[in-house]
Formats: structure tokens, C-alpha cells, sequence
């Protein structure tokens, strides 16, 4: 048995973007360092993923897209380790750094009701049958132009973080942010208020 | 292990950046963990006899980036990302997943240099951080302190005491 040599241009972002699927639209100079970012995207809409012009996505970056969600991404983003779960959309603008393991949801993923919980768990069990699963709740994310997530935060459904708003490093950010506000904590609350954007 | 060499286990296909020192009877997971040092010092990443940097550790360094490792340290999967110096005292341990920056990303090789930003992030000596922390720029963790899983620092701890929280707090004082 021989192994395989390594090519390391799957992991330096010089690898072929044309080999992802098409409904993922990659403006000009978008850099990609690993395809594994899209091992979890199974998004049927067109566009799954959009990123705009020179967005670099690091390799901690995850695209986990449900068969209805669309993740778009403004230009001169900087994605470094942004877990995306997403059930129907998330929205970034322009020029938004999303730090390291950060995890942007657009849904719970399974129903708040315990009784559909349960039912959910059966259907997804090893050899459950998904068709079974209870529908889930999903809210888009939308995050301003210049906004900046730092460090391990959380950002949940339903969430629009405004423009230049900073939201601190390990915050859960549950609740709507204003532009220019910056917020920390978990939940988050807002140690600076800003002046909007 | 020195400076420029293959390591022998290595499933990545480079040398150790030729300005990174592993000290005697240490070990490196893999130079995939300077895959972003980008840092231009002479030395940019020591690291002291007796110590193991493990499996999704990295080095994320601006072109001033510098590290220092103690002795007896053990690293089990840190991002440190700096483009000043973040200093490791011996006996430390770091946990799974901690975040050790002053920056929200690492040094894109295409931008212009930024400027250093001096003194960043200290760990004393025969410390513990806990899994998930993250502690930012201007950090001083004190010698015998601990951080607990999860906390989010950006100030002093102080020697022997325990932090946890976000923001953190001192839950036990004096070890």
C-alpha cells in the first residue's frame, strides 16, 4: 500500500474552485484556503454560497448549507473561522471580519418543544428515517458592512448586527445589535452604545 | 529538531519555518502549524526543551510576530495570533481550543505590514488555561493562575488566583 503524496495546494487556497458545486458563485479574487470548507454544503438554491469580490476564507471556515439555505457574503470579507449553520439564510456586507470560531446559525436546528424533540431524535437516529423529522424554525441572519465578530462569539437566528457594530470576543449574541454598538458578554449587552454608522 | 528540517512524522509537505527553535526532547505536531507565520524576526517562534506542541496548534504571526515557550509546556490545539510577542512561562498547560490573539485574523501575506504592537500576551510559569478560553491583547496571567473553560481575559490575573466568565472573573484567590 503506497500512500498518496500530499498536494499542498489543498491547503494553501490554490487548489481548483471550479470542482465546487455550481450554485456556489465566487466573485474576483476570492481565496479559498481549503475545499474542505464546503464538505457539509448541501444547498440546492442557487446561489448556496455567494462571495463577492476578494473574499478570503480561512480553513477553519464551514459551510454547513441545508438543502434551502443561501449564505452571501459582501465584498473584502474576511472569513477566518466562521462556522455558518445555515437553514435559509445569512447575509454578511462589505468588508465584515469574522475572527476564529465563530458560529453564525440561522436556525436551532431541532424544534424547542420537547414532545417534537423527541420525535426529531427518533428520525435521527443511525438508521431513522429523516422524513419523519418535525419542521424547524429558522430566522435569517443579516450583519452589516464593516461589522467585526471576535473571537469564539455566537450569533444566533433572527439576529441583524448593524453597520461597524463590534461584538466581543466570546459574546452570544442572541438579540439585534445597532450599527457602531459594541457589545460582550453572554448574553451579550452593549458596553458602548456608538454613534451608529 | 531544529531550524529548516523535515520533521520525521510529518504528513505536511515543509520544513519548519528556518526561524523556528524547538528545544531538546520537544515536539511539534506537524509544520502545518506555521502554515500562517508570516513573521520576519530572526526568531519567531521559540520553544523550550521538554515541551509538546500538539495536534491544531498554530502559529499565526504578523511579519513582527514572536513566541516564546518555556520548558515542560504542553499545547493541545492553541491559535496564537500576534504581530507583537505572546511569552509562555514554563510548566504551562493550554488547553483544547484556546485562543491566544491580539488580532482578529492572521497577517494576509498580499496586505502591507501593519506596525508591531510591542508587548502582547504573557503566561507565567506552571499556569493552566483552560479549554475554549480566549485571552486577548494585554493579558498578564500570573504565575500558579487558572483560567477556567471558556473564560474571555483581557487584563491582569493574578499569581495563584482562578479566573472564569465572560468577562472573567477571580473565583478563587491564593491556589
Amino acid at each position: 500500500m503506497t500512500a498518496e503524496p500530499f498536494d499542498v495546494r489543498t491547503v494553501t487556497g490554490a487548489w481548483d474552485y471550479a470542482t465546487l458545486p455550481p450554485n456556489v458563485q465566487l466573485a474576483r479574487g476570492c481565496w479559498i484556503e481549503r475545499p474542505q470548507s464546503f464538505e457539509r454544503f448541501r444547498s440546492t438554491r442557487a446561489p448556496g454560497v455567494r462571495l463577492d469580490e476578494g473574499v478570503r476564507v480561512y480553513g477553519w471556515t464551514v459551510f454547513n448549507v441545508e438543502p434551502g439555505g443561501s449564505v452571501l457574503v459582501g465584498a473584502g470579507s474576511v472569513l477566518v473561522g466562521a462556522v455558518f449553520m445555515c437553514q435559509e439564510r445569512i447575509t454578511l456586507g462589505r468588508a465584515v471580519t469574522v475572527s476564529y470560531q465563530v458560529t453564525i446559525a440561522d436556525s436551532d436546528f431541532h424544534p424547542r418543544d420537547p414532545r417534537d424533540r423527541r420525535r426529531d431524535a427518533i428520525a435521527s437516529a443511525p438508521e431513522g428515517d429523516p422524513r419523519e423529522r418535525p419542521p424547524v424554525e429558522s430566522r435569517p441572519v443579516e450583519i452589516g458592512d464593516n461589522a467585526w465578530i471576535g473571537i469564539g462569539a455566537i450569533v444566533l437566528k433572527g439576529v441583524h448586527i448593524g453597520a461597524g457594530a463590534r461584538i466581543g470576543a466570546g459574546a452570544v449574541v442572541a438579540r439585534d445589535v445597532a450599527a457602531g454598538a459594541h457589545v460582550t458578554g453572554n448574553p451579550a449587552t452593549v458596553v458602548d452604545p456608538g454613534e451608529g454608522e | 529538531m531544529t531550524a529548516g528540517q523535515v520533521l520525521p512524522h510529518d504528513w505536511f509537505p515543509r520544513s519548519l519555518p528556518p526561524n523556528v527553535v524547538v528545544g531538546a526532547r520537544s515536539w511539534v505536531f506537524s509544520a502545518h502549524a506555521f502554515l500562517h507565520c508570516r513573521s520576519q524576526r530572526p526568531c519567531a517562534v521559540r520553544i523550550g526543551q521538554d515541551t509538546g506542541i500538539y495536534h491544531g496548534t498554530h502559529f499565526e504571526l504578523g511579519p513582527e510576530g514572536e513566541v516564546e515557550i518555556g520548558r515542560w509546556c504542553t499545547l493541545v490545539g492553541a491559535v496564537i495570533c500576534t504581530n507583537g510577542r505572546i511569552v509562555i512561562g514554563d510548566c504551562t498547560f493550554v488547553a483544547h481550543e484556546v485562543v491566544l490573539a491580539d488580532t482578529a485574523f492572521a497577517h494576509p501575506p498580499d496586505k502591507p505590514a501593519e506596525p508591531a504592537i510591542g508587548s502582547s500576551i504573557e503566561i507565567g510559569e506552571n499556569a493552566w488555561i483552560g479549554a475554549r478560553a480566549v485571552l486577548l491583547g494585554g493579558t498578564r496571567v500570573g504565575e500558579g493562575a487558572v483560567v477556567g473553560a471558556g473564560a474571555v481575559v483581557d487584563g491582569e490575573v493574578p499569581p495563584y488566583a482562578t479566573v472564569a466568565g465572560n468577562p472573567a472573573k477571580i473565583v478563587r484567590t491564593g491556589g
